[in-house]
């Protein structure tokens, strides 16, 4: 696998795909009263005690850190649910369970700063960690079989899985495309991420910082 | 015959074998209480909400045989293979004593009907007849050769029956203690099997004696002679191990070691239902309220059989015979407990209430039914129609016992009658053993308890955590069962208990600059039963129909007499309202209910009236909005608001039926303006639990609309609400000018309001003009509030090619200039306004006739009247100018005055703000 501290091959350390995780909203119980935030990405709010409320991921840990609000776990996140994608994961060979793109730095920051919201936390955590550990063994294996083609396609990757596998790719498919056209070398060091853009299709979001 | 499958739950983990379980309910059917000679606890479950964890008493070192319950439901007896018989209170389940040992395992118990007298039998020889009151062992009935495995002691108090595993039944009249009758090998002998012990059971009258017979059937005995009667023999292939009359006596439920279970008319003497189950059932208890039987088989599961009696036939619980005694209340010693029960409000309370009043009806019913109206005692027996061979000695019983019967019949009548519902604190949750429970839940915050064994634990907790003010927990040796929270204190009370125990009302603030400023009140032969709090007053209402009003520094203030039994009360800032009962409820079960606002710092009764409740529900929340509207939520999920349109009314804003997914209840907290907050709870819950915290919803208000033709309940809904808030905020508005204060945030909401209402008006008229409901649009553009909504209306007829009706608007647009000009430029003489009115009406019929023949100083006025109209008919759209108009304004052009008019035009329009003063002058 490739090492992510080398920004020659990675493109994105762990903690950038977290930050990028960090814009998914999800639902927070506030305990105080605050009128709505105007952001640029949106308004959020208006906080009134023990009533539900929808925001970007960053604000509820900061409100969480605070002890301004309880985070309700989002709907995937239940034992019941992730004992399901655990054994499909387990189940199907070839293909991923529907997981929300960027599960594993939610659940990564949930645990880490809401444990006192989720119930059954151990539970939880050995799953998410389970599910991931089939998963990136999956890709692994998938990658074994990757032979000469120009683009490959696998749905339901999670950002963090694609980040660990992108420069891998990206650099054995110009290779296969260095083979197959020896006349036109393209500068492999130069542009690792250019042309490929490997499985999802979600847009890249540029950093905000 | 239908196949009905009942469900059984493991209640009792026992070894794999068989083994002997026990079945009971108590007296209102609130609770399941079972136990298994294989396990030493006992499990006492609630039915009702089989969520909530069974509660489970271990006291018993072996296996319990028998349980029995006294009649009136607050003593448990347990007996057990240890040779201990134990006493429970009940339903909490406090071990009590041990009130006797044998030397051998029990395997029957049994309470004679007033509860005083436990008998209890084992394995031992003799049956122990024990006083409950102290324990005292008051005789021991000898004369069984085997283990005695059945008791039942008469219910009039004269015999006790007990039969043993090889078959004998002995009758023992209680008074003497000696053996009256003995019938020898009547029954089955069930040798030394422990999993099936022999039963023998008295119908509820008292008259036969049931005893499983030796040819897989049941045998009827006659009470005085114990004469042979009749048998219920049918389908069961094995001997009955077991068996049960339902509570009036027309039914019996007989199990056997066949697996089966059937249900038998006894009049008939035909079973009429019966049920096959995987193992042997060993005990049954009918539900003594409604149509189900609960039961249980020998691996400890227990499940309940909904409606075992065919709905075609009389319920199971109908027309209970008066022989049941329930009356006196026996059980001395567990007196205080009692007290306790019926003042924290289960049922028997209200049921005591109006016990007196409601005497006549019931007679009457009773009587109807059986259709002799000679004698009540006959009647009884009438019913029962039995074989003529039992009717001889009945007429012994002596007159006292007569009118006993005939209280106690009307008693279990009244299970069936509606009942006048309870006082109880919004926003409360009932008791639950081992968990917190809220006293009180509001917008702000909430009041939870739980109880350990000699006090509560308190908690105030705040929503908001950033602005509450925090307070300590608190330790509660009063036991309060009503609480009120503001954001200046609580208040707590707690019922009458015990026999010395007084009812205290503890006012407790959260910030006071002095030390020490909390506060009690006791209140001797008089018990709170609401409370309420608001902004510098603290009210209470007792049993005595006294509202009292304290200060918050703890001044007795006011004491008022209310007009009936309390149902609940809420305050808000000045205002305290109080539901009260204004008589029992009506036959059809509807609560007659009155409410009353009072506004404590002006002492004055701003209004009173009916508490309007849908038909056959009950009160669940009463409070105010945010705003301070009082507001309703009965138990069919209507919220109604007061309103003080028409004079005062209740207006129903929301249904919970309508917008009620399934399996949800809404538990309701509070509400603002707009949205009603609650908590949603999943089905069969109707209220939250403590933790997790209940988090709210927001719902949206409706009005239970009709079904219009229009097909826009969205809107027409939006138009109400907004209709509702503007008046509430113009009240307002009035009110505060009244005092002198300043309005403008109001007048800003009103305004606010007023374009949203413009808007939800325009939507609709677009949906009427669609929907061709022209009548209904010209209605809604006389209700815009905004001369540039009613201009945008027109253009909207205009642009969906309804030429009439954007005339009709223009029209409407015109009056609504006219008056509004008029009113709003201060003339000099307020005679103008007419004229100018007749005008603008002399306008409207000339408008389609050319008038070039008036002089040029005639025609300005309504020649700026047009051209204004023509302007905004340019600026608004199309073909406003194609009709008439059109016309008019090139007649106008092409006439002799063409240039004049034209300056006269450009001239007004110069001056147009000041136009009716122009006109007025030109004229």
């Amino acid at each position: 696998m490739a090492g992510q501290s080398d920004p020659h091959i990675s493109l994105f350390s762990a903690e950038e795909v977290e930050f990028m995780a960090e814009d998914e909203l999800i639902e927070i119980v506030p305990n105080m009263r605050m009128d709505p935030l105007n952001f640029i990405c949106g308004d959020f709010g208006p906080f009134l005690p023990q009533i539900a409320t929808q925001v970007p991921l960053w604000l509820a840990v900061a409100l969480k850190k605070r002890g301004k609000c309880a985070i309700r776990p989002p709907q995937w996140m239940s034992v019941e649910n992730l004992t399901r994608v655990l054994e499909g994961e387990r189940d199907t060979q070839g293909a991923f369970q529907a997981l929300p793109f960027h599960y594993v730095e939610i659940s990564r920051l949930l645990f880490d700063h809401a444990r006192d919201d989720i119930p059954d936390m151990y539970m939880v955590r050995s799953l998410v960690e389970d599910i991931r550990d089939v998963r990136i063994h999956k890709v692994e294996t998938s990658l074994e079989k990757f032979s000469g083609t120009s683009a490959v396609k696998i749905p339901n990757l999670s950002a963090m899985e694609v980040n660990i596998i992108r420069p891998f790719v990206g650099r054995a498919l110009q290779a296969f495309y260095k083979h197959d056209n020896p006349e036109k070398i393209p500068d492999v060091d130069r542009a690792p991420s250019g042309h490929t853009r490997v499985a999802n299709n979600e847009p890249r979001r540029p950093l905000r910082r | 015959m239908k196949i009905k499958s009942v469900k059984l739950r493991e209640a009792h983990k026992g070894s794999s074998n068989a083994s002997f379980c026990s079945i009971s309910w108590d007296l209102h059917a609130h609770h399941l209480v079972t136990a298994s000679s294989s396990e030493p606890s006992i499990s006492i479950h609630d039915p009702l909400l089989p969520s909530n964890p069974t509660r489970v008493l271990r006291h018993h070192r072996d296996g319990v045989t028998a349980l029995a319950l006294s009649p009136n439901s607050t003593c448990l007896a347990s007996g057990s293979i240890d040779h201990s018989v134990k006493l429970y209170k009940f339903p909490g389940g406090e071990f009590e004593t041990n009130i006797t040992r044998f030397t051998l395992p029990i395997r029957a118990l049994a309470f004679n009907k007033s509860g005083s007298m436990l008998a209890a039998a084992g394995d031992d020889e003799g049956i122990k007849l024990i006083n409950t009151i102290d324990g005292s062992i008051s005789r021991v009935l000898k004369g069984h050769r085997g283990p005695v495995t059945g008791l039942a002691f008469d219910p009039n108090g004269e015999y006790l029956a007990s039969i043993d595993s090889i078959g004998t039944v002995i009758y023992w009249e209680l008074q003497s203690g000696r053996t009256l009758y003995t019938l020898k090998g009547v029954a089955p002998d069930i040798g030394s099997d422990t999993s099936t012990l022999n039963a023998l059971s008295w119908s509820p009258d008292g008259e036969t004696l049931a005893v499983p017979g030796l040819k897989n059937d049941v045998v009827m005995y006659d009470r005085d002679t114990a004469e042979k009667l009749f048998t219920l023999r049918g389908d069961h292939t094995q001997p009955i191990c077991f068996l049960s009359w339902s509570p009036n006596g027309k039914y019996m439920a007989t199990s056997s070691l066949d697996k089966q279970v059937l249900i038998w008319d006894v009049n008939r003497k035909q079973d009429i239902d019966r049920q096959k189950f995987d193992d042997r059932i060993c005990s049954m208890a009918w539900k003594p309220i409604g149509n189900a039987l609960a039961v249980i088989d020998v691996m400890g599961k227990y499940g309940l059989w909904e409606s075992v009696v065919p709905f075609s036939m009389k319920s199971p619980t109908e027309d209970i015979p008066s022989s049941r005694s329930k009356n006196n209340n026996g059980l001395l010693f567990f007196d205080e407990e009692d007290q306790e029960l019926s003042m924290s409000g289960s049922l028997s309370d209200l049921g005591e209430d109006n016990h007196g009043e409601s005497e006549p009806p019931s007679r009457k019913r009773l009587r109807k039914q059986s259709a002799i109206d000679d004698d009540q005692h006959e009647d009884v027996y009438d019913e029962l129609s039995f074989p003529k061979t039992e009717s001889r000695k009945k007429v012994h019983r002596g007159d006292k016992e007569n009118s006993d019967k005939q209280k106690d019949g009307l008693r279990s009548m009244m299970a069936f009658r509606p009942k006048m519902q309870e006082a109880f604190q919004p926003g409360s949750t009932p008791p639950q053993p081992g968990k917190r429970h809220f006293l009180c839940y509001n917008m702000l915050g909430s009041i939870t308890t739980i109880k350990h064994d000699e006090y509560s634990h308190i908690e105030i907790d705040f929503h908001d955590t950033s602005t509450g003010p925090r307070v300590p927990p608190m330790t509660d040796h009063y036991g309060f069962t009503m609480a009120s929270l503001n954001e200046n204190g609580s208040v707590f009370a707690n019922p009458c208990k015990g026999e010395k125990g007084m009812s205290t009302l503890m006012y407790r603030p959260f910030s006071s600059w002095a030390n020490n400023s909390e506060w009690y009140m006791r209140f001797e032969d008089e018990e709170v039963r609401a409370v309420a709090l608001g902004a510098t007053w603290v009210a209470a209402i007792t049993s005595l129909n006294f509202l009292r009003i304290f200060t918050d520094g703890g001044l007795q203030k006011h004491i008022l007499s209310l007009n009936g039994p309390v149902v609940t009360a809420v305050g808000f800032k000045d205002e305290l309202a109080v539901v009260t009962h204004v008589s029992d409820c009506l036959p059809s079960n509807e609560q007659m209910l009155e409410f009353r606002i009072f506004n404590i710092s002006k002492g004055t009764q701003p209004f009173k009236g009916r508490l309007p409740l849908t038909p056959g529900s009950y009160l669940t929340w009463f409070g105010f909005s945010e705003e301070g509207q009082l507001s309703s939520y009965d138990s069919k999920g209507v919220l109604r608001v007061f309103t003080s349109q028409y004079g005062g009314n209740w207006l129903p804003l929301f249904s919970s039926s309508k917008e009620r997914k399934s399996g949800e209840n809404y538990w309701v907290v509070g509400l603002n303006a707009s949205k009603l907050f609650c908590v949603v709870c999943k089905n069969p819950d109707s209220f939250p639990q403590v933790l997790p915290k209940p988090v709210l919803t927001l719902l949206n208000m409706s009005f239970p609309l009709a079904l219009s033709d229009l097909g826009e309940e969205a809107l027409e809904n939006e138009f109400m609400l907004n209709n509702l808030l503007l008046s509430q905020i113009q009240k307002r508005i009035e009110g505060m000018a009244g005092e002198g204060l300043d309005t403008t945030s109001l007048d800003d909401e009103a305004f606010d309001i007023e374009a949203a209402q413009d808007r939800c008006i325009f939507r609709l008229i677009a949906s009427c003009c669609n929907g061709d409901k022209l009548v209904r649009a010209i209605e809604l553009v006389k209700l815009l509030s905004v001369e540039k909504s009613v201009r945008g209306a027109i253009q909207l007829a205009t642009a969906l090619k309804l030429p009439i009706l954007a005339e009709r608007f223009n029209n409407i647009l015109e009056e609504r200039l006219g008056s509004k000009t008029g009113v709003s430029t201060s003339l000099p003489s307020s005679k103008h306004v007419p004229s100018i009115k007749a005008d603008t009406a002399t306008e409207r019929s000339e408008i389609s006739e050319p008038i070039i023949s008036s002089s040029s100083a005639k025609l300005s006025a309504p020649l700026f009247k047009r051209k204004a109209k023509s302007s905004d008919g340019v600026k608004f759209g199309k073909q406003k100018t194609d009709g008439d108009q059109t016309a008019n304004l090139e007649d106008r052009t092409a006439g002799p005055s063409h240039a004049n008019t034209v300056k006269e035009e450009k001239k007004l329009q110069v001056q147009r703000p000041s136009n009716p003063f122009l006109k007025s002058t030109v004229k």
